[in-house]
Formats: C-alpha cells, sequence, structure tokens
C-alpha cells in the first residue's frame, strides 16, 4: 500500500478519529487523555509535512473519497467530478504545515493548562474537531465541502471558545461569534449553491475551468470574499474577533490564529484560483487592499489602548491580518498584467505567504505566553501583573521573541516578511507602504508596553509565590520559538522550500484546474 | 546563502546584521566598560534616584500602570478613540449588522 497516496485522507482521518476517541478513552485517566491530545498532534504534524514533502516533490496532489480509485478525478464518460475531491497543492500544503504547528503546540500547552478543569474529554473531541475542519479547509477541491468544514470549525470553536462556561463573558463571546459565523455562512452556501444552480459542479477546479463574468457571479464572489474576510477577522468585519480570542482557553486561541488562516486561505482560493483571471476588474483586489490598510490601522490603534492582555493580543490579530490582505490583495491586484506580477506583484505575494508562516507561529506563541501568565497569575489585566521576568524567565524570554518578531524587528521572521510586504506594495502606491510602516512603530509601541508593565519593574508583592510554568507549556512555547528562530536565521531557506511553491501554486490557475480537469475542459 | 533574502529593490542578510550587531554591541560594552572616573562604590551614588523622593518599598506604587501608558499619544487622539470605541458596541445585532451593510456594499458596487 502507498501511504503517500492516501496522506490527504489521514490528514483528516487522524484529528476525526481523535475526535471519536476522546470521549470513549478520556475516561481512562489523565494520561490516557493527554497521550490522545499530544500524540495525535504530533501524528497530523508529521502527516502534513509528509504531504507537503510529497507535492513538492510530486506535483498537486488529488484525492477522490469513494470513488473506483483515489487518482481518478474524471471517470470515463464523466464531463465534471461529481465525487468528493481533495486537491492539495503546494499552497494548501503549507497551509496545512502551518496549521498542525500551531495545533501541535497548542495541544502540548493545553495539557498542563486545562488540567484544574473539568469535561476534558468533551474539551478534547472539540479541539480535535477544530484542527479537522481548520484542515479540511485547507485541502478540500471542493465548495460545498469547504462549507461543510466551515460549518465544523465554527461549530466547534463556538463549544471551544465558551469552554468556561462559568464566566458570563465567554459564553457572550460565542454566542456573538455563532450569530456572525451562521448569518454568513448562510450567505456562503447562498453563492455556493448559485455557481451549483449555473455551472452544475462543485468542484472549484471545474468551476474555475467554466466560469463567466456575470451578474451572478460577482455576487456569488462578493458573498464568499464579504464572509471569509469577516471569518479571518478583517476590518470593519472583525468585531467579534477580540472577544472571542480574549475568552477562549490560550491554547484554543493559538489554534484560532490558524483556523482564521484557513479562512484567508478560503479568500485566496476564490479569488486567485475560482475566480482568477475572471475576477471582473481591480474593484475586489482593491477592497482586499482597503480592507487589508484599514485592519492593519484601525487594529493596532485598538490594541495600543487595551490593558487585558489576550483583548490587546486579539486586537492586533487584526492588524496583522491586515499585512497578508495588503500583500495578497496587490499580487490579485496585477494577476493579469505580467509585468507588474514580475516586478512586484509576486513579490507582495510572496510577502503576504510568509506572514502567514510567521504570523501563525508569533501570534500563536503571544497567545501561549499570556495564557502562561494568567496560570502563573490569575491575572490577564495589565495594570495588575509586573516585575514577573524574575519569576518566569523562560516565558518572559520566548514572550519576547515573539513580541520582537510580531513588531517587525530585525532581525526576526516578521520584519523579513514586512520587509517584502513594504517595498513591493511601495511599487502601486507610496501610502501603502506607508500606513504598513505607521502601523509596525505602532505594535513595536503596544508590545513595548506589555513587556514593561507585565514582565518588568519591581516585583509585586503578590508574586512572591508565582512560578514558571509546567514542562508541558514550556514546551508547547518551545515548539513556535524554534519555528520562530528558523525562519529568523534561515529565512532564504524557508521561502525558497516552503513559501515560493506555495506563491507559484496560488497565481497557478491553470495548474490548479489542471490537476482536475485534465484536458476535459 | 541560507539567511539572504533578495526583495527585487534589494537585499537582507540576517547574519550579515548579525555581524554588524555583535560588533555594535561589543563596541557599546567596551565603551560603558571604562565606566566614570568619579564613581565610588557603597555611596548615596548608588541610591535609586526617584524624582528625588522616598523610594517606596511596595513595587506596585512605582510601577506605571498600564493603564496609563501613552497617555498623552491618547489624549491626543482622544476624537479618533471616540469614534473607534463607539463603533465597537460588543452588540451582537450591530455586529451582524455591520457585515450585512458592507456585503451589501460590495455588493451595489461590484455591480455598478
Amino acid at each position: 500500500m502507498n501511504w503517500n497516496a492516501h496522506l490527504p485522507a489521514l490528514l483528516l482521518a487522524v484529528p476525526l478519529f481523535g475526535a471519536f476517541a476522546s470521549p470513549v478513552l478520556s475516561p481512562f485517566g489523565r494520561t490516557t487523555r493527554n497521550a490522545l491530545l499530544a500524540g495525535l498532534s504530533f501524528v497530523t504534524l508529521l502527516v502534513s509535512l509528509l504531504l507537503m514533502k510529497s507535492v513538492l516533490a510530486g506535483g498537486t496532489a488529488v484525492y477522490v473519497m469513494g470513488g473506483e480509485s483515489t487518482g481518478l478525478a474524471l471517470p470515463l464518460g464523466m464531463k465534471l467530478p461529481i465525487r468528493i475531491i481533495m486537491e492539495v497543492d503546494a499552497f494548501s500544503a503549507f497551509m496545512a504545515v502551518c496549521g498542525t504547528v500551531a495545533s501541535f503546540a497548542g495541544a502540548l500547552f493545553s495539557m498542563n493548562y486545562m488540567d484544574k478543569f473539568t469535561a476534558l474529554g468533551r474539551f478534547v473531541s472539540l479541539y480535535f474537531l477544530l484542527t479537522l475542519g481548520m484542515l479540511g479547509m485547507m485541502i478540500t477541491g471542493d465548495i460545498f465541502n469547504f462549507f461543510v468544514f466551515l460549518e465544523i470549525a465554527s461549530i466547534a470553536s463556538i463549544g471551544l471558545i465558551a469552554f468556561w462556561r462559568d464566566r458570563p463573558e465567554a459564553v457572550e463571546a460565542s454566542f456573538k461569534y455563532m450569530l456572525i459565523s451562521q448569518v454568513s455562512s448562510m450567505v456562503f452556501l447562498i453563492a455556493a449553491g448559485a455557481l451549483y444552480g449555473k455551472y452544475n459542479a462543485l468542484n472549484m477546479a471545474a468551476i474555475g475551468g467554466l466560469i463567466k463574468p456575470g451578474t451572478m457571479e460577482k455576487l456569488a464572489l462578493v458573498f464568499l470574499v464579504g464572509t471569509l474576510a469577516m471569518k479571518c477577522g478583517a476590518f470593519p468585519l472583525h468585531m467579534w474577533l477580540p472577544d472571542a480570542y480574549a475568552e477562549a482557553p490560550s491554547g484554543v486561541s493559538c489554534l484560532l490564529v490558524a483556523v482564521s488562516q484557513a479562512s484567508l486561505y478560503g479568500l485566496m482560493r476564490v479569488c486567485f484560483s475560482l475566480y482568477g483571471v475572471n475576477l471582473g476588474g481591480a474593484f475586489i483586489p482593491w477592497v482586499i487592499i482597503s480592507m487589508g490598510l484599514a485592519s492593519m490601522f484601525f487594529g493596532v490603534t485598538m490594541a495600543v489602548v487595551q490593558h487585558e492582555i489576550k483583548r490587546l493580543i486579539g486586537y492586533h490579530s487584526v492588524s496583522q491580518v491586515g499585512y497578508m490582505l495588503l500583500g495578497l490583495g496587490v499580487g490579485m491586484l496585477v494577476l493579469t498584467d505580467a509585468r507588474g506580477m514580475a516586478e512586484y506583484g509576486f513579490t507582495a505575494i510572496k510577502g503576504g505567504m510568509f506572514h502567514i508562516f510567521n504570523y501563525t507561529m508569533y501570534k500563536a506563541l503571544l497567545f501561549l505566553a499570556a495564557g502562561a501568565v494568567y496560570y502563573a497569575t490569575g491575572k490577564r489585566d495589565l495594570n495588575e501583573l509586573g516585575g514577573l521576568a524574575r519569576r518566569m524567565p523562560f516565558t518572559t524570554g520566548m514572550f519576547v521573541i515573539a513580541a520582537a518578531a510580531i513588531s517587525g524587528l530585525p532581525p526576526f521572521n516578521g520584519f523579513v516578511s514586512k520587509l517584502l510586504i513594504y517595498e513591493s506594495v511601495f511599487a502601486v502606491h507610496p501610502a501603502l507602504a506607508v500606513v504598513a510602516l505607521v502601523t509596525s512603530v505602532l505594535t513595536l509601541a503596544s508590545f513595548v508596553k506589555v513587556f514593561q508593565t507585565a514582565f518588568l519593574g519591581p516585583e509585586k508583592s503578590s508574586f512572591t509565590a508565582v512560578r514558571e510554568v509546567p514542562a508541558g507549556m514550556l514546551f508547547g512555547m518551545g515548539v513556535l520559538t524554534v519555528a520562530v528562530l528558523v525562519a529568523t536565521l534561515f529565512p532564504s531557506w524557508t521561502i525558497s522550500n516552503l513559501v515560493e511553491p506555495a506563491a507559484k501554486a496560488l497565481v497557478d490557475q491553470a495548474g490548479y484546474i489542471g490537476a482536475v480537469m485534465g484536458g476535459g475542459l | 546563502m541560507l539567511g539572504t533574502v533578495y526583495t527585487g529593490f534589494g537585499y537582507w542578510d540576517v547574519w550579515s546584521w548579525a555581524a554588524f550587531f555583535a560588533i555594535a554591541a561589543a563596541l557599546v560594552l567596551w565603551l560603558r566598560a571604562q565606566g566614570r572616573e568619579d564613581y565610588k562604590e557603597g555611596t548615596d551614588q548608588d541610591e535609586i534616584y526617584w524624582s528625588g523622593n522616598v523610594v517606596p518599598e511596595e513595587g506596585a506604587d512605582i510601577t506605571v500602570p498600564a493603564s496609563s501608558a501613552y497617555w498623552g499619544f491618547r489624549k491626543a487622539m482622544a476624537p479618533f478613540y471616540k469614534v473607534l470605541t463607539e463603533m465597537h458596541t460588543g452588540i451582537g445585532t450591530d455586529i451582524v449588522g455591520c457585515y450585512v451593510v458592507v456585503v451589501a456594499l460590495m455588493a451595489v458596487f461590484v455591480l455598478m
């Protein structure tokens, strides 16, 4: 049996197994539950790495569920694919690697972090379901299945955000997320249904090969873009995000960072692969660029004045998503302009793509560090914190690395991806780069405040009993710190082996369509 | 090289930066090590200067709380923050309403 051929299915099967095994195995005790959580998260990470290796070596992987052969997307005599198809190109595989690293780190962290709470069987189950939903969104080739995985991720998120249901704020945050998720999911479903009604297909590659710009197609595009932009936290659709990220347990906030990137992935897949050259002008790219600019600036200005640590980091998520939208939006703007693409468009896409990787790692690390502070002190309000660097040196060190990376301080990885974005978007208009630079300065100011108020200064008498967090939590943060440092010290290797293949796959609409349809259309 | 990234407009080399940083740090540390000739250990020169006041024993009394950080920035930007915070009502229907309005506006403009 060639396991390589089944990696796309395994990537979904492993967390799905974990989700169903958890309620059965959790009664056997803490060790069994933790082994299941960490073990299966690690296996999922390994599968995603193998899938990335396989895709880089052999090209786009197409996996047909329930067919005569897993590789036969278009059976003889069929004009359109009808089965559930997973299509994994370098972009999907790249996103899956980012997501599984965050999921593994969050799982390791949660083993100790959640220890004093009950109903952990359900927690593990929902955690795996959220991982499954995220990975499904990243590798499915079918727009209806994208909706299904989006719903799985939403439902799991709703449960996990309200996991500490004795906190009214957590229940409220979860309810708000449920409200906006359900409305937007219905809008997404209307768009998918409209495309199906017209083109008789749900496979994105098949629709991408047939689509012609018309009124319905434009409305469907707006519905898809609006929903996915809301899900990834773009301004002004971000209002659910700070509440949700702040109230979820920190291991979950870490995974939610990657889940929001799955929505960003969906947004880019719709714009580049489903519509591609049929986007119908510069309106949608400019909408995405404008959302990016507004997210960056308004997200960071809201973050600067926060004094609740996770809420502050949550607003920074809005701001950081703006960088990716800006970079990828500029790439989208010159999708049909070969010269512009060669001169700056592809660099902007690479910058946006590298920022996805960097953001997932350092933002997940920041949430875990904030969780470690909460675990050790029981406080989240920066006004009540101070002097923790003496008591929590490892957490402090890792927080500093993540804070420097998100602030774009050289030599950290955040600086490199931002540099690619600054220089390329400057070619469209200098104002775009100016907004990005100002955002970076305010990001630094914001994290200087967090570092100064939480970790520096004289020790407070109430924290004399505070100790460094347990090894499992440090190990979870350590995984992400290593990822940040690898991307910092070896940016060229990271870009050549992870980012550039993903960027090339994203702009290659014909390749995405051809992998499923062959020469069929 | 593993550390060099070409941006199309220039390049970034992490190892060159690290070498420059190490040289600059060594120079700064050397200068600092020269110290001041008039410094005398164990005198009032070792005392913490806290605006001429007695330094409180409790750390919390010395710390500038996060809410007071960048107060000048927030005061100067007060009208901007008034609009921005009023937008963030936190009410569920407002969040959904904002989504509906944005999608509707995009739909109108895309069809124009």
